[in-house]
């Protein structure tokens, strides 16, 4: 069987620890039941590389590592795709209602930042090929690109990339690549509700916008009008000087930028440019989400913005690491998919593929902590209740784990 | 087709163009190939078959636990990394084995690959922080479902181990016992010839390190030379400390000096090697470690720069397989606590043990760090007579040029 000390030559045993409960156990493999291999399909995952320059009878040793790459990056997207999916279910059920199920959400989309992070270190091991063994076989890759990878467009289209924001040569040509039954999935993904959509009208419902209650944007635009006045008043007690004139410059575009804050055409304007995704409600929902963040009921909340624009972020370094990759492997010349090559991908790292642009743009609105509207615990208790009972959803969680 | 701009409810057509900069540059001509035939993306990489191969049991047992797909395709992941890493490890055996490795311009490639494995590795490990966002609540939902599935049934894991150059007899009890219980027919006779008949990168490295140029004893004779001057050195030493006066300080250094000498004294002393590659505690046979010396002092020759980066890179092999045994363990305790393994091992227990030296394979390598001397102890090189470190050799009878990519 297994185990002879005596078959290697050189050595004997004199030396080997006295056994512990560490070294006991039974190996249960042979009692039947499922084995590893077979859990996991191996047979059909490690028999999917097939050279194609071993095909045409001139093997090349590194497109095996091409081929694994780019596998090990379809298993992630898929990995990414099952948690976002999830996710969105949760919000089209309206379970999200039942603030219980937050935590799966805000655990689920960290989840994919993880795994964009895994996916980004990746780059570095097929960067240990060089552009010149790359050529070696390029020859025999033909038409294949990533340019037809069907889940990376899934996955664009359900977190919420705009169809008419797509750069020209992506608009015009990518659902060139799908036909049948991909093809219809892939246009029901841009009909369904997209993570931005879902996120968008579960921040309209932010609790505290009610004019009839909290009246977080009334009492805010209040606020920083007092508080600019204030500011304007001190600066025209100072003596004068080019200080004085930069400073009231200062408060000018201050005013301006406020202003325009306030003004729900102006950001109807914004939206029909693309410059904005959410709508005027959502934005508000999100600013009081931060200023409030350390509340009881918004703090996971804002732990879920933070996930949010992580992914794009990501994502963005993603398109960034690829061109730089794509650059060095080369050059100038057209992609296999028939793009420009490198300045084609090179023109989408870009922040018409940002999703959630505005939670970044956020900042630019950000207000000193005296100027919040400030909270009353006795008068405002919705930052301290959750709301934990929906009628559409029964309350003990682990019967659907979905 | 595609890109109809009404597709949107909301937007009105004079909306799109906002972000004109490069709507009509260079950037955006081409021409979609994929219609006109050819190998696709999805068919090249067999997609079909990768794609469809996340199969719950918590599924098919009726109650579908969310986590296990995160499971599965964390160990599908691992699986595909680690047949890449067989494929290169496989083909550097090859060089060696073939003896092409003797033209030393399939140095460049053997590095290469040797240092892919170690990238591989790194991401390897990596890979944990994504497994770690399940929690070992959600684990326990599904673990139920697994028995008797382990990764102590991992094929391509105890290839690689034995492919490196794990020996049979250092494995730690449990692991020796069973790790081949798992695999029959086909599988088994695999395993069985990668442990006992095939040469193991360990093997390979040693024969062609006990080929290093300037161990010749009628040549440069580097370990001769390297005896006289560290002994001439040590009494060098010996000579400043017994004119200190006497002190404690002074007797202290002595004593200090005695124990350094004692290290130098061993690693001439061939008995002692031996008996240490019988217990186990080296591996490579004492010439080799001759060589690996000699490639570390001369390191900046330039024959001698890529061996260097080799044997370096051969190190982070260990270190990171090693780190990656730890972070499992880690990961384990945290699921699992105490319990014992699916595959019938004590879990946690079983793997602590594995993280140890017995599975370091270049240990020497490490180890020579115990010999290190002055710059000026070690013995000098004369260009002129000793051409050997400027001239490879690039030519074997056995082997054309560029030929093979293999």
């Amino acid at each position: 069987m297994s185990g002879c000390p005596f078959l290697g030559r050189k050595h004997h045993n004199s030396s080997q620890p006295e056994e512990d409960d560490s070294q006991k156990g039974i190996n249960k493999a042979s009692k039947g039941g499922i084995v590893y291999g077979e859990y996991l399909q191996l047979d059909k995952v490690l028999s999917a590389q097939v050279l194609q320059s071993q095909q045409k009878g001139d093997k090349i040793h590194d497109e095996h590592l091409f081929i694994v790459t780019h596998q090990a990056y379809e298993l992630w997207f898929k990995q990414i795709l099952w948690e976002l999916d999830s996710v969105r279910e949760l919000f089209i059920k309206n379970h999200v209602r039942d603030e219980r199920n937050m935590l799966k959400v805000v655990s689920r989309i960290h989840r994919i930042t993880m795994i964009f992070k895994l996916l980004v270190e990746q780059f570095t091991v097929l960067e240990t090929m060089t552009s010149l063994d790359f050529f070696d076989f390029r020859q025999y890759l033909s038409v294949a690109s990533g340019f037809q990878s069907f889940q990376f467009r899934l996955l664009e289209s359900k977190i919420g990339v705009a169809d008419h924001l797509r750069v020209a040569y992506n608009r015009q040509h990518y659902r060139d690549n799908f036909h049948g039954q991909e093809s219809e999935t892939l246009l029901r993904s841009e009909q369904d509700s997209s993570l931005l959509q879902l996120v968008e009208e579960w921040l309209e419902r932010t609790p505290g916008l009610e004019r009839d209650g909290f009246h977080f944007w009334g009492k805010l635009q209040a606020n920083i009008e007092e508080g600019l006045k204030l500011k304007k008043q001190k600066l025209k007690e100072m003596s004068n000087s080019e200080e004085k004139e930069d400073m009231l410059e200062d408060l000018n575009k201050q005013t301006e930028v406020f202003t325009a804050m306030f003004d729900p055409s102006r950001h109807e304007y914004l939206l029909n440019k693309g410059e904005r995704r959410l709508s005027y409600k959502a934005l508000q929902g999100a600013l009081m989400i931060n200023f409030y963040r350390e509340e009881p009921r918004f703090q996971v909340p804002f732990q879920l913005l933070t996930s949010l624009m992580e992914i794009d972020t990501l994502m963005s370094k993603w398109r960034y690491n690829h061109v730089c990759m794509v650059h060095r492997m080369i050059g100038s010349k057209a992609g296999t998919g028939g793009s420009s090559g490198y300045y084609y991908l090179r023109s989408t790292v870009s922040d018409r593929y940002k999703v959630f642009v505005d939670l970044f743009n956020l900042a630019t609105f950000f207000v000193p902590r005296a100027w919040v509207p400030k909270l009353n615990p006795q008068i405002h208790k919705f930052h301290y209740m959750a709301e934990c009972y929906d009628s559409s959803y029964n309350s003990y969680s682990s019967e659907e784990t979905d | 087709m595609s890109g109809c701009p009404y597709f949107q409810a909301k937007l009105l057509p004079s909306s799109k163009q906002h972000l004109t900069e490069d709507e009509n540059n260079d950037s955006q001509t081409g021409v979609n190939k994929a219609s006109k035939g050819g190998i696709l993306y999805g068919d090249y990489l067999q997609l079909d078959k990768i794609v469809t191969s996340q199969v719950l049991q918590s599924e098919l047992k009726g109650n579908k636990i969310h986590d296990e797909h995160l499971f599965i395709v964390t160990h599908q992941a691992y699986e595909l990394w680690f047949k890449q890493v067989l494929w290169e490890l496989d083909s550097v055996r090859e060089i060696f084995i073939s003896g092409h490795v003797r033209d030393e311009r399939n140095m460049l490639k053997v590095n290469t690959r040797i240092n892919r494995i170690v990238m591989i590795f790194r991401l390897l490990l990596d890979q944990f922080a994504v497994l770690e966002t399940m929690t070992a609540l959600d684990f326990f939902d599904f673990r139920e479902y697994l028995s008797p599935a382990s990764g102590f049934q991992s094929l391509q894991f105890r290839l690689l181990e034995n492919k490196i150059g794990v020996p049979h007899n250092q494995r730690v009890p449990y692991n020796r016992r069973h790790y081949r219980d798992n695999f029959r027919g086909q599988e088994s006779e695999l395993l069985l010839r990668s442990e006992q008949q095939e040469l193991t990168l360990l093997q390979l490295v040693e024969q062609w390190l006990e080929r290093t140029p300037g161990l010749e004893e009628g040549g440069f004779n580097f370990w001769g030379k390297l005896q006289t001057n560290i002994f001439k050195g040590l009494d060098g030493e010996k000579e400043k400390i017994e004119q200190e006066t006497e002190s404690e300080t002074k007797e202290e250094m002595m004593a200090e000096f005695i124990k350094h000498r004692d290290v130098f004294l061993s690693l001439f002393d061939d008995k002692r090697h031996d008996h240490l590659l019988s217990t186990g505690q080296r591996r490579l046979s004492y010439k080799a470690l001759k060589g690996a010396l000699m490639i570390y002092f001369y390191r900046e020759e330039p024959r001698f720069q890529v061996p260097f980066q080799l044997l370096t890179s051969l190190m982070d092999i260990d270190t990171l397989m090693t780190k990656w045994r730890y972070n499992h363990v880690c990961m384990v305790h945290r699921m699992i606590g105490s319990k014992a393994g699916t595959g019938g091992s004590s879990g946690y227990q079983y793997l602590r043990s594995t993280v140890s030296d017995r599975y370091k394979v270049f240990v020497d390598l490490f180890n020579l760090a115990d010999f290190l001397v002055p710059r000026e102890w070690v013995p000098k090189m004369n260009p002129t007579e000793h051409s050997f470190l400027y001239t490879a050799e690039c030519c074997d009878s056995s082997y054309c040029s560029s030929d093979d990519s293999d």
